[in-house]
């Protein structure tokens, strides 16, 4: 799809046309996923953030700019329901660490060696854990940044952040994950 | 020899430039920096990437069936809410009621009002007549009334703590904004310039309220704050919302031997 297309489906979407935005959503699903899971850490969180995105976006399209990219667009819609949904997890009280874990690919078993292996199981382990005990912020910006390479000024939009924000909670995020893996640095 | 702290060498992994420091000659000659560089980039290193679950061609159309029937009405940008059928049903209604009123007044004192001194030359003044009288009562209740509402959603947004969910309020602005146009025209056409300023001011601070993200930050908070304080806005709205329920208490209708007595 070219970008006259492109605009003439979002044109339409904009205007009502729930076919056009079946469009969009059949082109950017995949990728909602990706950022949703890496975001929540969780397959089942990853699938009601995408949902509840494409939902958001449908009833704010009539505000977004033709100029933007709705790529972007969704992008930071999807961030934005992560951090919403992982906000209401922690108020249910649902520290989801377990699942979390439960729910990241397994290392493959043709892979490295057993010690190997087991050493990066234990990694994977201690991450999600961290990752879990992250403020809804600070595990965004650190999702952003470290795993989507998203520079500082980007996730600072993304989240309505100032920089100096943003990099705050970037480095509270490094630091409270070098703490939970400082007690493997032996074994990795 | 400053060294860097462990901030200045996180933003270095990223990529972002530390104050503008040349942080990669420093390392070359800072052993300990270097030491600590090491260190966490060794830390980080070893957090990769978790990979998504597969999800299939299919998966798009999946999502679009779980959502289809769950699409809301689509939020339209401020200006196209005039063109709403409520919205403009709702003006209709208003002018309609605004016209009763004028018409009804008209009629009530061509009904009761003593014939006029055959020797008088001096014209009636204008603004005295009771068909005036009866719409500006109207206008300066409604302004009044709209004040008051305006000021509690000024009011929320002042108190909102950051990450809030301010979207009732913003839904409650919207709702006011397009009210707010009506009674500043309204109020131009009355000749009431100072209401039609103060109003103007109200709405560029909701039409600010309704284009802030529903979940705004600290920032954009004190910047909305900022602008309703600066134009002392919350301040003009109790003022001149109080100063018209004074004026509607004054110019309710008297006991009719009094206003013939003054016309």
């Amino acid at each position: 799809m070219d970008a006259t297309e492109v605009a003439a489906v979002l044109a339409r979407a904009r205007q009502g046309d729930s076919e056009a935005f079946r469009t969009l959503v059949e082109r950017h699903s995949r990728r909602a996923f990706q950022l949703a899971f890496r975001m929540t850490g969780n397959e089942q969180d990853a699938e009601d953030v995408v949902q509840e995105s494409f939902i958001r976006a449908y009833r704010q399209l009539g505000r977004f700019e033709a100029r933007a990219h709705f790529a972007t667009w969704l992008h930071r819609i999807v961030a934005n329901c992560s951090i919403d949904l992982i906000r209401s997890r922690r108020a249910r009280h649902d520290h989801a660490s377990t699942d979390d874990f439960a729910s990241m690919p397994q290392p493959e078993a043709d892979g490295p060696n057993p010690e190997r292996l087991a050493a990066s199981a234990q990694i994977e382990r201690s991450v999600a854990a961290a990752m879990s005990e992250l403020s809804p912020l600070e595990r965004a910006a650190f999702t952003l940044r470290h795993y989507e390479g998203r520079s500082i000024a980007e996730i600072g939009r993304t989240l309505g952040l100032g920089t100096s924000a943003t990099k705050h909670s970037v480095f509270r995020a490094v630091r409270k994950l070098r703490a939970a893996l400082e007690p493997l640095r032996g074994e990795s | 020899m400053k060294h860097y702290s462990e901030d200045d060498l996180i933003l270095h992994y990223y990529g972002e430039r530390p104050r503008g420091a040349d942080v990669e000659q420093h390392l070359d000659g800072c052993e300990q920096c270097a030491a600590a560089y090491r260190e966490l980039a060794t830390s980080l290193r070893v957090i990769t990437t978790p990979e998504a679950p597969e999800r299939g061609d299919q998966y798009g159309l999946e999502v679009w069936q779980r959502i289809r029937h769950q699409l809301p009405e689509q939020e339209m940008p401020w200006w196209s809410a005039w063109f709403r059928p409520d919205r403009l049903a709702m003006a209709g209604a208003f002018t309609v009621l605004l016209l009763a009123a004028f018409v009804t007044g008209r009629w009530w004192s061509a009904g009761n009002a003593p014939a006029p001194p055959v020797a008088s030359t001096a014209p009636p003044p204008q603004a005295a007549t009771p068909g005036d009288d009866g719409r500006q009562r109207i206008l300066l209740t409604s302004v009044a009334d709209h004040l008051d509402r305006s000021e509690r959603v000024l009011t929320d947004i002042m108190n909102t703590t950051a990450g809030g969910d301010i979207s009732t309020e913003q839904r409650w602005a919207e709702d006011l904004i397009v009210t707010s146009r009506l009674y500043r025209q309204d109020a131009v056409d009355a000749g009431e310039h100072s209401v039609a300023v103060v109003l103007d001011e109200l709405e560029r601070s909701l039409l600010e309220i309704v284009h802030t993200p529903s979940r705004a930050t600290a920032a954009h908070l004190d910047e909305i704050r900022r602008r309703i304080d600066a134009a002392s806005l919350l301040f003009k709205v109790r003022v001149l919302g109080s100063e018209l329920r004074q004026r509607e208490r004054q110019d309710a209708p008297r006991p009719r031997a009094l206003a013939t007595q003054t016309s």
